[in-house]
């Protein structure tokens, strides 16, 4: 049985259509990278799946519940946390605070903060941010928020995580980091789904990747036969390349 | 371990203040005989009543509401009719809160589809209308019938109008140090990174709408019960709206001593120049409230926090130099 089973999802801004009959399946435990070119739908997919836009038509199944059209914490409720591309982190509160709020609420609520800060700290722990917990969100770097947005989706105990380029603007050191990070996450349980501008980040990632153009899915396959694709290259580089 | 010292010592004094300041505001009818200073001091309540309770919503949750006057006029005017009706007057006090809550939750859910400035505008909108509807359907001054002039007292006036400010005060602080504070205060910072978490925005906020509404009610309550003659849509006037939100900006939003320093300054500097200059404070307050927001965000709150942090970097110093060793030649 899939883990998420999206069908026939579609989603329009007035006359543009965003996402198009878009169908596509993850199994548990799976890396899955979502690329494509600008515009292509990759961040209206993930705000369909997370419920921050609803869907003109199609399914969303989760864990053999649809999910689709239900409010963005009902979705975090039920165990699919998501990183933002710009990331919003809570300016003024300290990172201990920010990751707090997404154990206290998130799939496991609980009331006892307490203990909440205690496994608050775990998050930060495992993304490496635990020195940084007494520091205000707005004085950290893009490299701290991005790992401190990290920290507060898995404070949520999630079972699906989304990623939203998390790997943009990071330098190379950076991005190899976060990608072993990735994996560790991974090897914990939690299903991911990687959207990501930068191919070469996602190719060494994921098990799968599905390619997006136009709203539509033009791919879908291992890294390897991805590379291959003509028209993957096509969408990417133009027709003279393919 | 020193620094743990320090912070049980430091919620020792504070304990100690604020039982200090109960027992003097307790004891002030039975020392200070004197009405215009219990009338003062029955002001300073019902402002910093106002205030923390605005704050609520507006300081916590980041709600800027400019209808607050909405509640506490409803708050008012429901305790008013029912207590001159011959009801006890506790439960038509809670009558009051209870009307304040229920117009606040049937504003609240279509007033929060707005955002941001939106639904500042709205809600100012609505309480003029209110505040307009009433004047309308309430022409006629409403005064104390004679019974009640001549048993007229002002003591327990006082006491109703300090047990209301501490219960806003005690309830806001147990609020905003809970799971749902937390979550309050997580819309506020950013909304969409709240609801991606399990926050949901919408009941958040109406719950600091609803705990806002509750206690400003409770103010329009004790106005009602401490007023000899008024006209009914006189606490609709957004004048209490604009008094409570710049009291907390003054004293600082989204803090719980804000509106209380707040309070204590706005009514005591409204007497000083209200003697001098009649109407003109009104205009002093506006420079004050502008300056606050552009150069205090955190209010007087701020200045003490800043001017403590000072110290302790001196004191810091200080300790940094005698630690160094005395015959270095410099």
């Amino acid at each position: 049985m899939s883990f998420l089973k999206v069908e026939r999802l579609c989603k329009s801004f007035g006359g543009l259509m965003a996402v198009h009959n878009l169908e596509f399946e993850i199994k548990e435990g799976e890396i899955i990278g979502l690329i494509g070119p600008n515009g292509s739908g990759k961040t209206t997919t993930l705000n369909l799946i997370t419920g921050f836009l609803k869907p003109n038509s199609g399914t969303i199944i989760f864990a053999g519940e649809n999910v689709a059209g239900l409010p963005p914490y009902r979705v975090c409720q039920k165990g699919i946390a998501r990183t933002f591309q710009l990331t919003k982190s809570f300016p003024n509160f300290t990172a201990l605070q920010n990751v707090m709020v997404g154990r206290v609420y998130g799939r496991e609520p609980t009331t006892n903060l307490k203990a909440a800060a205690e496994e608050a700290r775990e998050s930060l722990q495992r993304v490496g941010l635990l020195d940084k917990e007494k520091v205000l969100a707005k004085d950290l770097t893009l490299m701290e928020r991005k790992q401190l947005e990290l920290a507060r989706a898995l404070a949520t105990k999630p079972r699906l995580l989304l990623l939203d380029e998390l790997m943009a603007g990071l330098n190379p050191g950076e991005a190899e980091e976060a990608m072993q990070l990735i994996k560790q996450i991974r090897d914990s349980g939690v299903t991911i789904l990687v959207v990501e501008h930068i191919v070469k980040a996602i190719l060494g990632l994921s098990d799968r990747i599905i390619v997006l153009d136009y709203g539509e899915k033009i791919a879908e396959g291992l890294p390897e036969e991805i590379v291959r694709n003509p028209q993957v290259i096509e969408v990417y580089l133009g027709k003279a390349h393919a | 371990m020193q620094k743990k010292g320090s912070q049980v010592s430091k919620k020792i004094a504070i304990s100690i203040t604020i039982v200090l300041i109960l027992i003097a505001t307790a004891a002030l009818p039975l020392v200070v005989k004197k009405d215009s200073t219990i009338n003062l001091a029955i002001l300073v309540f019902l402002y910093v009543t106002l205030s923390s309770s605005w704050n609520i919503l507006g300081g916590y949750a980041g709600q800027t509401n400019l209808g607050h006057a909405a509640f506490f006029g409803l708050g008012a005017l429901t305790t008013r009719l029912l207590w001159l009706s011959g009801r006890p007057f506790i439960l038509s006090l809670l009558a009051g809160a209870c009307v304040a809550v229920g117009f606040a939750l049937l504003i609240g859910i279509p007033a929060f589809k707005l955002r941001g400035v939106y639904f500042s505008i709205g809600t100012l909108a609505l309480a003029q209308i209110l505040y307009i509807t009433v004047g309308n359907v309430f022409p006629m001054i409403t005064s104390l019938p004679t019974q009640a002039l001549i048993t007229y007292q002002l003591v327990p006036r006082y006491y109703l109008a300090l047990v209301l400010a501490l219960l806003t005060i005690g309830t806001a602080y147990l609020l905003v140090n809970s799971r749902l504070g937390l979550g309050m205060m997580a819309v506020r910072e950013e909304e969409d990174a709240a609801e991606s978490l399990g926050v949901s925005a919408l009941q958040h906020k109406l719950l600091a709408l609803s705990a806002s509404a509750f206690f400003a009610g409770l103010a329009g309550g004790a106005f009602a019960y401490y007023h000899v003659g008024y006209y009914p849509q006189f606490p609709f006037t957004p004048v209490w709206t604009f008094d409570a939100v710049m009291i907390a900006y003054i004293g600082g939003t989204g803090t719980i001593v804000g509106p209380i320093i707040g309070g204590i300054f706005y009514v005591v500097v409204k007497e000083l120049l209200a003697l001098k200059l009649v109407e003109l404070h009104l205009i002093v307050f506006g420079v004050l409230f502008i300056l606050a927001v552009l150069f205090l965000p955190g209010g007087l709150v701020e200045v003490w926090s800043k001017i403590q942090t000072a110290f302790a970097r001196r004191a810091r110093g200080q300790e940094a130099q005698a630690a160094l060793p005395r015959d270095t030649g410099i």
